[in-house]
């Protein structure tokens, strides 16, 4: 535990020590909520989005470069398991996708006096399966694309579409009939439902069940394709 | 007591015979090295006794244990520096330390590891700002940190300058001075020479001379270690 605690701790600082993960997850979503003049509606889509860059976009560059730096085999030589530095990353990737979320929400609601959120258990539950989801698809892409130029880019490829088409940097309601469709089918999709559901106050379990079937399956993929070197 | 015992040991990968019927003993408090060219079977034997690989056929015991089945117990007490690992770009020099220390049961205190490898001054640098030399230091030192009884260097000055070489050296002289028992891959024929109490020649995945540097040079009638090599790697041809 001992050692967990250190190796989350190190890596939630290795993230705010990156510039860009720093923007993209903390300036950004709030630049955009200035451009909305402080729509409260964008909110929980943009928490989705920040979640997405963490997980999508910074994490299978990071673990891909750990395995292929031998940063992995490192650690297998230690006892602790190299796993547990995987586990680390997640936790570190969901915690400062909470640092960016409520850094937009306070933002929303202190300067633009947005409504408080209309659930906040259900809200913290929505967030933290929304944030594992993203991290565990994360994890399959560093599963199957073996080096970190690789990794990084297919993440980035996978994310940036899916943010705009899951409705969470853009209402799904301004896309046209034909990219709403292909939205039904990406699993970034249930997380702004299940953050706008929570957030509005009107519960529905639906999307959190998915949330965490897609993890649950994710992490069986991932699992069972990650190669350690 | 011997720290290490290899019998027979075998690992082939596809067709090749990486190691190919290995013995050797390493006694506790030696440094002993493993030389020999790229592809000798050294770094496949290293990993064997690390735990990283699983042998084919024939027996290693490390401290008394099968690595291949008590990878983490046996972690607890030995230091390991591979060839070509290393950290995430940010981490820091200290950060490193301090965060190797608590994977072990018990650990050395990391800041006397940090001052005794001259690390201090780096304390707050990042690892990708460090120059080959102090990145190899900061690996040398946390194979340490664990307070091991065996350490493994892997190349262990594979990449620097004859400056930093040496200064390495003499690390691995303070090692064997408090009597950690040190396991030196290379394939530097000096190095070994000038750091081993006993050396294992590889060739082609089998030991082709065993003994201390100067025995092996003179049942070869060469000169230095690296003639005996080839003087042995053409007999064995």
């Amino acid at each position: 535990m001992k050692a967990f605690t250190a190796l989350a701790a190190t890596e939630l600082r290795l993230l705010f020590r990156d510039p860009a993960s720093l923007f993209f997850m903390m300036a950004f979503p709030l630049m955009l909520l200035v451009l909305k003049r402080g729509d409260s509606g964008a909110v929980p889509g943009y928490v989705a989005m920040v979640v997405a860059i963490g997980g999508m976009g910074a994490l299978p560059g990071i673990v891909a470069s750990y395995r292929e730096r031998k940063v992995l085999k490192r650690l297998a030589v230690t006892p602790i398991s190299p796993v547990l530095l995987l586990g680390a990353q997640l936790v570190a990737q969901v915690a400062a996708g909470l640092a960016g979320s409520v850094l937009l929400v306070v933002a929303a609601i202190a300067l633009f006096g947005a409504k408080a959120p209309g659930n906040v258990l259900l809200l913290a539950v929505a967030f933290l399966l929304c944030s594992v989801m993203v991290c565990s698809l994360g994890f399959v892409i560093a599963a199957v694309v073996r080096n970190t130029r690789g990794a990084s880019l297919i993440g980035m490829l996978v994310m940036f579409p899916m943010i705009f088409l899951a409705g969470a940097a853009v209402p799904r309601t301004a896309l046209p009939e034909s990219l709403r469709r292909i939205g039904d089918f990406l699993p970034l999709t249930q997380g702004v439902e299940a953050l706008g559901d929570a957030w509005s106050g009107t519960a529905a379990a639906f999307p959190l069940l998915i949330l965490t079937g897609i993890i649950v399956a994710a992490t069986a993929v991932a699992a069972a394709l990650f190669r350690w070197e | 007591m011997d720290a290490i015992e290899v019998t027979d040991l075998r690992k082939t990968y596809g067709d090749t015979h990486a190691v190919d019927g290995v013995t050797f003993t390493v006694r506790t408090g030696e440094t002993f090295g493993i030389v020999g060219h790229n592809g000798a079977g050294k770094t496949t034997t290293v990993e064997c006794l690390i735990g990283l690989k699983r042998p084919d056929a024939g027996t290693v015991r490390v401290l008394g244990e099968d690595p291949a089945r008590r990878r983490r117990a046996l972690a607890q007490r030995i230091g390991a520096q591979l060839q070509e690992s290393s950290l995430p770009e940010r981490i820091k020099v200290a950060e490193a330390l301090r965060m190797f220390a608590t994977f072990y049961r018990e650990a050395a205190d990391w800041r006397q590891v940090m001052e005794r490898w001259s690390l201090r001054p780096l304390a707050r640098k990042a690892f990708g700002d460090l120059s080959g030399g102090q990145k190899q230091r900061l690996m040398l030192a946390l194979a340490l940190v664990g307070d091991p009884e065996v350490v493994v260097l892997d190349e262990l000055t594979t990449g620097l300058d004859p400056i930093a070489r040496r200064e390495t050296w003499r690390l691995v002289d303070d090692l064997k001075a408090v009597g950690t028992t040190v396991v030196l891959v290379s394939h530097y024929f000096d190095e070994t020479e000038a750091l081993c109490d006993r050396v294992a020649v590889f060739a082609r995945g089998r030991v082709v001379a065993m003994g201390t540097p100067d025995d092996i040079i003179a049942r070869t009638g060469t000169a230095s270690l690296e003639e005996a090599y080839f003087a042995l790697e053409g007999a064995d041809r």
